[in-house]
Protein backbone atom coordinates (compact mmCIF):
# COMPACT_ATOMS: atom_id res chain seq x y z
CA UNK A 1 0.00 0.00 0.00
CA UNK A 2 2.71 2.58 -0.72
CA UNK A 3 1.26 4.90 -3.29
CA UNK A 4 -2.39 7.06 -3.48
CA UNK A 5 -3.34 4.47 -6.01
CA UNK A 6 -4.86 2.11 -3.16
CA UNK A 7 -7.93 3.20 -2.80
CA UNK A 8 -8.86 2.65 -6.40
CA UNK A 9 -11.77 2.13 -7.14
CA UNK A 10 -12.52 5.06 -4.99
CA UNK A 11 -16.55 3.75 -4.78
CA UNK A 12 -18.90 1.04 -5.56
CA UNK A 13 -20.24 3.53 -8.32
CA UNK A 14 -17.21 3.58 -9.96
CA UNK A 15 -16.75 0.12 -9.66
CA UNK A 16 -19.88 -0.59 -11.45
CA UNK A 17 -18.23 1.50 -13.76
CA UNK A 18 -15.22 -0.17 -14.67
CA UNK A 19 -17.43 -3.70 -14.44
CA UNK A 20 -20.08 -2.36 -17.32
CA UNK A 21 -17.09 -1.32 -19.21
CA UNK A 22 -15.47 -4.86 -19.14
CA UNK A 23 -19.00 -6.48 -20.02
CA UNK A 24 -19.41 -4.07 -22.62
CA UNK A 25 -15.66 -5.33 -24.01
CA UNK A 26 -15.34 -1.46 -24.24
CA UNK A 27 -11.66 -1.29 -24.39
CA UNK A 28 -9.96 0.48 -21.12
CA UNK A 29 -9.97 4.38 -21.67
CA UNK A 30 -6.72 5.12 -19.88
CA UNK A 31 -3.92 2.97 -20.68
CA UNK A 32 -2.34 3.57 -17.28
CA UNK A 33 -4.80 1.82 -15.66
CA UNK A 34 -4.58 -1.75 -14.77
CA UNK A 35 -7.11 -2.85 -13.18
CA UNK A 36 -9.43 -2.02 -16.17
CA UNK A 37 -6.75 -3.65 -18.46
CA UNK A 38 -7.18 -6.77 -16.03
CA UNK A 39 -10.93 -6.74 -16.12
CA UNK A 40 -10.87 -6.47 -19.92
CA UNK A 41 -8.55 -9.21 -20.40
CA UNK A 42 -10.61 -11.41 -18.27
CA UNK A 43 -13.30 -10.23 -20.56
CA UNK A 44 -11.66 -10.87 -23.43
CA UNK A 45 -13.32 -13.00 -26.82
CA UNK A 46 -12.79 -16.62 -26.24
CA UNK A 47 -10.03 -18.45 -27.73
CA UNK A 48 -10.31 -21.96 -29.89
CA UNK A 49 -8.92 -23.88 -26.88
CA UNK A 50 -11.46 -22.25 -24.48
CA UNK A 51 -14.03 -23.49 -28.12
CA UNK A 52 -12.90 -26.99 -28.09
CA UNK A 53 -15.55 -29.05 -27.06
CA UNK A 54 -18.47 -27.05 -29.71
CA UNK A 55 -18.89 -30.63 -31.35
CA UNK A 56 -19.04 -32.36 -28.34
CA UNK A 57 -21.63 -30.33 -27.23
CA UNK A 58 -23.82 -30.06 -30.55
CA UNK A 59 -23.65 -33.64 -30.24
CA UNK A 60 -25.38 -33.57 -27.27
CA UNK A 61 -27.63 -31.18 -28.83
CA UNK A 62 -28.55 -33.01 -32.04
CA UNK A 63 -29.19 -36.37 -28.90
CA UNK A 64 -31.10 -33.99 -26.78
CA UNK A 65 -33.30 -33.50 -29.93
CA UNK A 66 -33.27 -36.84 -31.96
CA UNK A 67 -33.11 -39.52 -29.43
CA UNK A 68 -35.49 -38.25 -26.43
CA UNK A 69 -34.97 -41.86 -24.97
CA UNK A 70 -31.98 -42.93 -23.51
CA UNK A 71 -32.08 -45.64 -26.16
CA UNK A 72 -30.78 -44.18 -29.31
CA UNK A 73 -28.10 -41.61 -27.45
CA UNK A 74 -25.30 -40.47 -29.58
CA UNK A 75 -23.19 -43.72 -29.06
CA UNK A 76 -24.16 -46.36 -31.18
CA UNK A 77 -23.75 -44.97 -34.67
CA UNK A 78 -23.71 -47.89 -37.05
CA UNK A 79 -27.49 -49.13 -35.56
CA UNK A 80 -28.51 -45.57 -36.25
CA UNK A 81 -27.52 -45.76 -39.42
CA UNK A 82 -30.31 -47.87 -40.48
CA UNK A 83 -32.71 -45.46 -39.13
CA UNK A 84 -31.06 -42.09 -40.54
CA UNK A 85 -30.92 -44.05 -44.18
CA UNK A 86 -34.44 -45.33 -43.73
CA UNK A 87 -35.48 -41.64 -42.59
CA UNK A 88 -33.49 -40.12 -45.30
CA UNK A 89 -35.82 -42.71 -47.48
CA UNK A 90 -39.06 -41.77 -46.38
CA UNK A 91 -38.47 -38.23 -46.36
CA UNK A 92 -36.82 -37.76 -49.25
CA UNK A 93 -36.01 -39.35 -52.44
CA UNK A 94 -33.17 -41.31 -53.15
CA UNK A 95 -30.73 -38.06 -52.99
CA UNK A 96 -31.60 -38.50 -49.48
CA UNK A 97 -30.13 -41.76 -48.80
CA UNK A 98 -27.05 -40.25 -50.90
CA UNK A 99 -26.68 -37.19 -48.72
CA UNK A 100 -27.64 -39.69 -45.38
CA UNK A 101 -25.05 -42.33 -46.46
CA UNK A 102 -22.21 -39.68 -47.52
CA UNK A 103 -22.86 -37.68 -43.92
CA UNK A 104 -22.92 -40.90 -41.89
CA UNK A 105 -19.64 -39.70 -40.14
CA UNK A 106 -20.43 -36.62 -39.38
CA UNK A 107 -23.60 -36.10 -38.53
CA UNK A 108 -25.54 -39.28 -37.31
CA UNK A 109 -28.10 -37.59 -38.59
CA UNK A 110 -30.13 -36.08 -41.74
CA UNK A 111 -30.59 -32.54 -42.34
CA UNK A 112 -34.42 -32.57 -41.15
CA UNK A 113 -36.23 -32.31 -44.22
CA UNK A 114 -39.48 -30.27 -42.98
CA UNK A 115 -39.77 -27.29 -40.90
CA UNK A 116 -39.33 -27.79 -37.72
CA UNK A 117 -42.58 -27.99 -35.89
CA UNK A 118 -42.22 -25.98 -32.65
CA UNK A 119 -41.08 -28.39 -30.32
CA UNK A 120 -40.94 -25.30 -27.53
CA UNK A 121 -43.19 -26.49 -24.67
CA UNK A 122 -44.22 -29.91 -26.73
CA UNK A 123 -43.56 -32.67 -24.02
CA UNK A 124 -43.67 -35.39 -26.57
CA UNK A 125 -40.02 -34.94 -27.97
CA UNK A 126 -40.30 -37.53 -30.15
CA UNK A 127 -42.42 -36.19 -32.63
CA UNK A 128 -39.20 -35.00 -33.97
CA UNK A 129 -39.58 -34.36 -37.62
CA UNK A 130 -36.01 -35.54 -38.79
CA UNK A 131 -35.32 -38.93 -37.42
CA UNK A 132 -38.97 -40.86 -37.47
CA UNK A 133 -38.36 -43.17 -34.77
CA UNK A 134 -35.59 -45.13 -35.65
CA UNK A 135 -36.18 -48.64 -36.67
CA UNK A 136 -39.57 -48.45 -36.71
CA UNK A 137 -42.31 -49.66 -33.74
CA UNK A 138 -40.64 -48.31 -31.06
CA UNK A 139 -42.11 -44.89 -30.31
CA UNK A 140 -39.79 -43.79 -27.52
CA UNK A 141 -41.62 -42.76 -25.26
CA UNK A 142 -40.86 -39.16 -25.10
CA UNK A 143 -40.89 -36.34 -22.67
CA UNK A 144 -37.12 -37.18 -22.30
CA UNK A 145 -35.89 -34.29 -23.75
CA UNK A 146 -37.49 -31.68 -21.70
CA UNK A 147 -36.72 -33.23 -18.21
CA UNK A 148 -35.89 -36.90 -16.90
CA UNK A 149 -36.19 -39.67 -19.19
CA UNK A 150 -35.29 -42.00 -15.97
CA UNK A 151 -34.81 -45.42 -16.72
CA UNK A 152 -37.04 -46.02 -19.72
CA UNK A 153 -37.63 -49.27 -20.13
CA UNK A 154 -37.69 -49.28 -23.96
CA UNK A 155 -34.46 -49.37 -25.19
CA UNK A 156 -33.92 -53.18 -26.03
CA UNK A 157 -35.89 -53.23 -29.27
CA UNK A 158 -34.33 -50.23 -30.97
CA UNK A 159 -30.98 -51.14 -30.57
CA UNK A 160 -31.46 -55.15 -31.60
CA UNK A 161 -31.58 -54.95 -35.28
CA UNK A 162 -29.43 -53.06 -36.60
CA UNK A 163 -26.28 -53.69 -34.29
CA UNK A 164 -23.76 -55.15 -36.74
CA UNK A 165 -23.34 -58.49 -34.36
CA UNK A 166 -22.84 -56.02 -31.51
CA UNK A 167 -23.98 -58.02 -28.54
CA UNK A 168 -24.52 -54.77 -26.47
CA UNK A 169 -27.92 -53.39 -26.43
CA UNK A 170 -29.01 -50.39 -25.42
CA UNK A 171 -30.24 -51.55 -22.36
CA UNK A 172 -27.37 -53.36 -21.75
CA UNK A 173 -25.42 -50.16 -22.22
CA UNK A 174 -27.64 -48.20 -19.77
CA UNK A 175 -27.04 -50.74 -17.20
CA UNK A 176 -23.40 -50.37 -17.92
CA UNK A 177 -23.62 -46.74 -17.58
CA UNK A 178 -25.53 -46.80 -14.03
CA UNK A 179 -22.98 -49.62 -12.78
CA UNK A 180 -20.28 -46.89 -13.95
CA UNK A 181 -21.40 -43.59 -13.06
CA UNK A 182 -22.02 -45.32 -9.48
CA UNK A 183 -18.40 -45.95 -9.30
CA UNK A 184 -15.35 -43.04 -7.79
CA UNK A 185 -13.38 -41.83 -9.85
CA UNK A 186 -10.37 -44.65 -9.45
CA UNK A 187 -12.85 -46.99 -9.62
CA UNK A 188 -14.30 -45.66 -13.12
CA UNK A 189 -10.69 -45.81 -14.00
CA UNK A 190 -10.10 -49.25 -12.89
CA UNK A 191 -13.56 -50.44 -14.75
CA UNK A 192 -12.59 -48.96 -18.16
CA UNK A 193 -10.11 -51.07 -18.80
CA UNK A 194 -11.85 -54.00 -17.72
CA UNK A 195 -13.18 -56.10 -20.62
CA UNK A 196 -16.88 -55.81 -19.19
CA UNK A 197 -16.67 -52.11 -20.05
CA UNK A 198 -15.62 -52.69 -23.02
CA UNK A 199 -18.42 -52.40 -24.99
CA UNK A 200 -19.57 -49.64 -23.50
CA UNK A 201 -16.26 -47.71 -24.21
CA UNK A 202 -16.66 -48.56 -28.00
CA UNK A 203 -20.25 -47.51 -27.91
CA UNK A 204 -18.99 -43.90 -26.31
CA UNK A 205 -15.95 -44.13 -29.03
CA UNK A 206 -13.24 -43.74 -26.47
CA UNK A 207 -12.66 -43.98 -22.87
CA UNK A 208 -12.39 -40.36 -22.45
CA UNK A 209 -15.95 -40.37 -23.67
CA UNK A 210 -17.78 -42.41 -21.29
CA UNK A 211 -18.72 -40.09 -19.06
CA UNK A 212 -20.14 -37.53 -20.86
CA UNK A 213 -22.20 -40.49 -22.93
CA UNK A 214 -23.69 -42.48 -19.54
CA UNK A 215 -24.84 -38.85 -18.56
CA UNK A 216 -26.76 -38.25 -21.51
CA UNK A 217 -27.82 -41.89 -21.67
CA UNK A 218 -28.83 -41.82 -18.09
CA UNK A 219 -28.64 -38.96 -16.91
CA UNK A 220 -28.62 -39.75 -12.97
CA UNK A 221 -27.94 -35.81 -11.81
CA UNK A 222 -30.98 -34.72 -13.15
CA UNK A 223 -32.93 -35.25 -9.86
CA UNK A 224 -31.32 -31.44 -9.32
CA UNK A 225 -34.44 -29.75 -7.61
CA UNK A 226 -34.64 -26.64 -9.65
CA UNK A 227 -32.67 -27.32 -13.01
CA UNK A 228 -34.85 -24.36 -14.54
CA UNK A 229 -33.20 -21.51 -13.02
CA UNK A 230 -35.96 -19.13 -13.15
CA UNK A 231 -35.19 -17.00 -9.78
CA UNK A 232 -38.03 -14.64 -10.54
CA UNK A 233 -40.30 -15.91 -7.97
CA UNK A 234 -38.46 -16.87 -4.81
CA UNK A 235 -41.47 -18.30 -2.43
CA UNK A 236 -40.75 -16.27 0.46
CA UNK A 237 -41.14 -18.24 4.02
CA UNK A 238 -44.24 -15.97 5.01
CA UNK A 239 -46.34 -17.21 2.01
CA UNK A 240 -46.62 -20.40 3.21
CA UNK A 241 -45.13 -20.99 6.22
CA UNK A 242 -44.04 -24.77 6.10
CA UNK A 243 -44.94 -27.05 9.11
CA UNK A 244 -41.43 -28.54 9.26
CA UNK A 245 -41.72 -30.58 11.94
CA UNK A 246 -43.81 -33.61 11.45
CA UNK A 247 -42.94 -35.15 14.22
CA UNK A 248 -41.58 -38.71 13.65
CA UNK A 249 -41.01 -40.83 16.44
CA UNK A 250 -37.15 -42.09 16.27
CA UNK A 251 -36.58 -43.53 19.22
CA UNK A 252 -39.01 -46.40 19.07
CA UNK A 253 -39.83 -47.69 22.09
CA UNK A 254 -38.52 -51.02 22.99
CA UNK A 255 -41.10 -53.75 23.25
CA UNK A 256 -41.46 -54.75 26.61
CA UNK A 257 -41.94 -58.50 26.33
CA UNK A 258 -38.07 -58.71 24.92
CA UNK A 259 -36.02 -56.25 26.83
CA UNK A 260 -32.10 -57.02 26.11
CA UNK A 261 -32.43 -60.26 23.35
CA UNK A 262 -32.72 -58.06 20.36
CA UNK A 263 -29.92 -55.74 19.61
CA UNK A 264 -30.93 -54.32 16.04
CA UNK A 265 -33.34 -51.70 16.97
CA UNK A 266 -30.45 -50.03 19.55
CA UNK A 267 -29.32 -47.13 17.77
CA UNK A 268 -26.87 -46.17 19.52
CA UNK A 269 -26.09 -47.75 23.16
CA UNK A 270 -23.79 -50.66 21.94
CA UNK A 271 -21.39 -50.06 24.47
CA UNK A 272 -19.03 -52.47 24.35
CA UNK A 273 -17.65 -53.58 27.80
CA UNK B 1 -26.23 -7.96 -28.09
CA UNK B 2 -28.81 -9.84 -26.55
CA UNK B 3 -31.41 -9.91 -28.94
CA UNK B 4 -29.56 -11.57 -31.00
CA UNK B 5 -28.88 -14.20 -28.30
CA UNK B 6 -32.11 -14.82 -27.88
CA UNK B 7 -33.17 -14.64 -31.14
CA UNK B 8 -30.08 -17.52 -31.19
CA UNK B 9 -32.13 -19.12 -28.63
CA UNK B 10 -35.32 -19.66 -29.97
CA UNK B 11 -33.98 -20.90 -33.06
CA UNK B 12 -32.36 -23.36 -31.40
CA UNK B 13 -35.02 -24.19 -29.77
CA UNK B 14 -36.42 -24.67 -33.29
CA UNK B 15 -34.03 -27.16 -33.94
CA UNK B 16 -31.52 -25.18 -35.53
CA UNK B 17 -27.85 -26.61 -35.24
CA UNK B 18 -26.44 -23.51 -36.39
CA UNK B 19 -27.94 -21.05 -33.85
CA UNK B 20 -27.12 -23.94 -30.99
CA UNK B 21 -23.25 -23.35 -32.31
CA UNK B 22 -24.11 -19.55 -32.06
CA UNK B 23 -24.84 -19.97 -28.54
CA UNK B 24 -22.00 -22.09 -27.49
CA UNK B 25 -19.62 -19.69 -28.92
CA UNK B 26 -21.03 -17.05 -27.60
CA UNK B 27 -21.57 -18.33 -23.94
CA UNK B 28 -18.64 -21.22 -23.35
CA UNK B 29 -15.74 -19.06 -23.00
CA UNK B 30 -17.02 -17.19 -20.24
CA UNK B 31 -18.79 -20.35 -18.78
CA UNK B 32 -15.11 -21.77 -18.98
CA UNK B 33 -14.07 -18.97 -16.81
CA UNK B 34 -15.99 -19.02 -14.67
CA UNK B 35 -15.89 -22.47 -13.85
CA UNK B 36 -12.63 -22.69 -13.54
CA UNK B 37 -12.58 -20.18 -10.72
CA UNK B 38 -14.97 -22.77 -8.78
CA UNK B 39 -13.59 -25.63 -9.76
CA UNK B 40 -10.28 -25.19 -11.07
CA UNK B 41 -8.64 -27.64 -13.99
CA UNK B 42 -11.95 -30.16 -13.81
CA UNK B 43 -13.58 -26.71 -15.37
CA UNK B 44 -13.79 -28.10 -18.92
CA UNK B 45 -15.65 -31.51 -17.42
CA UNK B 46 -18.23 -29.27 -15.58
CA UNK B 47 -18.76 -27.49 -18.77
CA UNK B 48 -19.30 -30.47 -21.23
CA UNK B 49 -21.75 -31.44 -18.39
CA UNK B 50 -23.38 -27.59 -18.39
CA UNK B 51 -23.72 -28.37 -21.58
CA UNK B 52 -25.38 -31.57 -22.14
CA UNK B 53 -27.78 -29.96 -19.64
CA UNK B 54 -28.52 -27.27 -21.76
CA UNK B 55 -29.30 -28.82 -24.59
CA UNK B 56 -31.77 -31.28 -22.73
CA UNK B 57 -33.25 -28.43 -20.63
CA UNK B 58 -33.13 -25.88 -23.82
CA UNK B 59 -37.01 -26.90 -24.82
CA UNK B 60 -37.62 -25.88 -20.84
CA UNK B 61 -36.21 -22.58 -21.09
CA UNK B 62 -39.34 -19.48 -21.37
CA UNK B 63 -37.63 -17.10 -21.45
CA UNK B 64 -35.93 -14.39 -19.36
CA UNK B 65 -31.98 -13.53 -19.32
CA UNK B 66 -30.67 -16.58 -21.49
CA UNK B 67 -26.96 -15.83 -19.69
CA UNK B 68 -28.40 -16.29 -16.15
CA UNK B 69 -30.03 -19.69 -17.24
CA UNK B 70 -26.86 -20.74 -18.43
CA UNK B 71 -24.76 -19.83 -15.75
CA UNK B 72 -27.01 -20.93 -13.25
CA UNK B 73 -26.63 -24.38 -14.66
CA UNK B 74 -23.01 -24.67 -14.98
CA UNK B 75 -23.22 -23.28 -11.41
CA UNK B 76 -25.13 -26.37 -10.11
CA UNK B 77 -23.62 -28.18 -12.00
CA UNK B 78 -20.02 -27.38 -10.33
CA UNK B 79 -21.67 -27.46 -6.92
CA UNK B 80 -22.35 -30.77 -7.63
CA UNK B 81 -18.80 -31.29 -8.89
CA UNK B 82 -17.50 -30.25 -5.53
CA UNK B 83 -19.77 -31.80 -3.70
CA UNK B 84 -18.68 -35.06 -5.50
CA UNK B 85 -15.19 -34.80 -4.72
CA UNK B 86 -15.93 -33.51 -1.13
CA UNK B 87 -13.89 -31.09 -1.63
CA UNK B 88 -13.84 -26.90 -0.72
CA UNK B 89 -13.69 -24.58 -3.91
CA UNK B 90 -10.31 -24.84 -4.54
CA UNK B 91 -9.46 -21.54 -5.90
CA UNK B 92 -6.02 -22.04 -8.49
CA UNK B 93 -2.57 -21.11 -6.78
CA UNK B 94 -2.74 -17.01 -6.33
CA UNK B 95 0.86 -16.93 -5.45
CA UNK B 96 1.59 -18.70 -8.54
CA UNK B 97 -0.63 -16.40 -10.30
CA UNK B 98 1.26 -13.12 -8.46
CA UNK B 99 4.39 -13.98 -9.93
CA UNK B 100 3.45 -14.44 -13.51
CA UNK B 101 1.20 -11.41 -13.34
CA UNK B 102 4.30 -9.72 -12.61
CA UNK B 103 5.99 -11.48 -15.16
CA UNK B 104 3.41 -10.50 -17.71
CA UNK B 105 3.30 -6.37 -16.28
CA UNK B 106 7.05 -6.87 -17.03
CA UNK B 107 6.73 -7.77 -20.44
CA UNK B 108 3.99 -5.85 -21.12
CA UNK B 109 5.59 -2.68 -20.67
CA UNK B 110 8.57 -3.46 -23.03
CA UNK B 111 6.21 -4.85 -25.28
CA UNK B 112 3.41 -2.47 -25.04
CA UNK B 113 1.01 -5.01 -24.38
CA UNK B 114 -1.63 -6.14 -21.52
CA UNK B 115 -2.13 -8.60 -19.35
CA UNK B 116 -2.96 -12.22 -20.25
CA UNK B 117 -6.37 -13.30 -20.15
CA UNK B 118 -5.27 -16.07 -18.04
CA UNK B 119 -3.26 -14.35 -15.39
CA UNK B 120 -5.85 -12.27 -14.92
CA UNK B 121 -8.34 -14.90 -14.48
CA UNK B 122 -6.36 -16.51 -12.09
CA UNK B 123 -5.67 -13.29 -10.29
CA UNK B 124 -9.65 -13.14 -9.79
CA UNK B 125 -9.12 -16.82 -8.73
CA UNK B 126 -7.72 -15.66 -5.88
CA UNK B 127 -10.28 -13.64 -4.46
CA UNK B 128 -12.52 -14.77 -1.81
CA UNK B 129 -14.85 -16.46 -3.27
CA UNK B 130 -17.97 -14.30 -2.86
CA UNK B 131 -15.95 -11.49 -4.52
CA UNK B 132 -14.38 -13.59 -7.15
CA UNK B 133 -18.28 -14.88 -7.98
CA UNK B 134 -19.39 -11.34 -8.18
CA UNK B 135 -16.63 -9.71 -10.26
CA UNK B 136 -17.05 -12.83 -12.70
CA UNK B 137 -20.58 -12.87 -13.26
CA UNK B 138 -20.23 -8.77 -14.16
CA UNK B 139 -17.51 -8.53 -16.01
CA UNK B 140 -16.98 -12.10 -17.51
CA UNK B 141 -20.28 -13.51 -17.72
CA UNK B 142 -21.76 -10.00 -18.22
CA UNK B 143 -24.95 -9.88 -16.25
CA UNK B 144 -25.77 -6.83 -14.50
CA UNK B 145 -25.37 -6.67 -10.50
CA UNK B 146 -29.75 -7.62 -10.13
CA UNK B 147 -28.89 -10.60 -12.16
CA UNK B 148 -25.93 -11.84 -10.86
CA UNK B 149 -27.77 -11.22 -7.47
CA UNK B 150 -30.61 -13.52 -8.52
CA UNK B 151 -28.08 -16.11 -9.55
CA UNK B 152 -26.34 -16.04 -6.78
CA UNK B 153 -29.08 -15.85 -4.44
CA UNK B 154 -28.53 -11.94 -3.27
CA UNK B 155 -29.85 -8.84 -3.38
CA UNK B 156 -28.02 -6.76 -6.32
CA UNK B 157 -26.53 -4.09 -3.26
CA UNK B 158 -24.49 -7.67 -1.79
CA UNK B 159 -23.15 -8.15 -5.44
CA UNK B 160 -22.29 -4.65 -5.83
CA UNK B 161 -20.49 -4.90 -2.70
CA UNK B 162 -18.44 -7.57 -3.26
CA UNK B 163 -17.60 -6.78 -6.81
CA UNK B 164 -16.43 -3.50 -5.32
CA UNK B 165 -14.14 -5.41 -3.00
CA UNK B 166 -12.95 -7.72 -5.09
CA UNK B 167 -12.00 -4.99 -7.11
CA UNK B 168 -10.31 -2.68 -4.60
CA UNK B 169 -8.19 -6.00 -3.53
CA UNK B 170 -7.38 -6.85 -7.11
CA UNK B 171 -5.90 -2.64 -7.33
CA UNK B 172 -4.22 -3.92 -4.51
CA UNK B 173 -2.89 -7.14 -5.61
CA UNK B 174 -1.97 -5.73 -8.93
CA UNK B 175 0.02 -2.80 -7.75
CA UNK B 176 2.00 -4.90 -5.73
CA UNK B 177 2.99 -7.01 -8.34
CA UNK B 178 3.81 -3.77 -9.99
CA UNK B 179 6.05 -2.92 -7.15
CA UNK B 180 7.85 -5.60 -8.09
CA UNK B 181 8.29 -7.37 -4.57
CA UNK B 182 9.38 -10.59 -4.78
CA UNK B 183 9.13 -10.77 -1.12
CA UNK B 184 5.59 -10.42 -0.62
CA UNK B 185 4.86 -13.72 -2.68
CA UNK B 186 5.26 -16.04 0.24
CA UNK B 187 2.35 -14.77 1.23
CA UNK B 188 0.46 -14.15 -1.81
CA UNK B 189 -2.60 -15.07 -1.07
CA UNK B 190 -3.44 -12.32 1.25
CA UNK B 191 -5.59 -9.57 0.72
CA UNK B 192 -3.61 -6.35 0.58
CA UNK B 193 -3.36 -5.32 4.29
CA UNK B 194 -5.75 -3.06 5.55
CA UNK B 195 -4.01 -0.35 8.06
CA UNK B 196 -5.63 -1.81 10.94
CA UNK B 197 -5.06 -4.93 10.25
CA UNK B 198 -1.38 -5.68 11.74
CA UNK B 199 -2.33 -3.95 14.99
CA UNK B 200 -5.74 -5.54 15.90
CA UNK B 201 -4.16 -8.70 15.56
CA UNK B 202 -1.27 -7.71 17.63
CA UNK B 203 -3.65 -6.92 20.43
CA UNK B 204 -5.59 -9.54 20.06
CA UNK B 205 -2.93 -11.61 20.33
CA UNK B 206 -2.28 -12.78 23.57
CA UNK B 207 -0.40 -16.08 24.26
CA UNK B 208 -2.29 -19.07 22.90
CA UNK B 209 -1.30 -20.95 26.04
CA UNK B 210 -3.20 -20.53 29.31
CA UNK B 211 -1.13 -18.49 31.83
CA UNK B 212 -1.75 -21.81 34.06
CA UNK B 213 0.86 -22.57 36.17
Amino acid sequence: MSSGRSDWPADPAESERLLDAARAGTPPEAPADPLAHLLAAAAAPGTAAELAGEEQALAAFRAARANPAPAAAPGPRRRFRVGAVLAGLAATATAGVAFAAVNLDRTPEPAPPPAPTTPGGSTGGASEPGSPAPSGGTTPSGGASGGVPSSAPTPGSSGGPGGSGRPASAGKLAGHCRAYLAKSDQQRAKALESPGFADLVTAAGGADRVESYCLALVPEKSPEPTPTPTPESKPTSESKPKPKSTPKPKSTPKPKSDPKAEPKSDPKSTSKP
Amino acid sequence: MTGELSEAVAAAQGGDEEAFRFLYRSLQPGLLRYLTALVGGDAEDVASETWLQISRDLPSFTGGEFRAWTVTIARNRAMDHLRRQRRRPALPVPVQALSELAGDADTAERAGETIGTESALALIASLPPREAEAVLLRAVIGLDAETAGRVLGRRAGAVRTAAHRGLRRLAGLLERADADQPADRAGGATPPRARTGPGRQASQAPKAEPADG
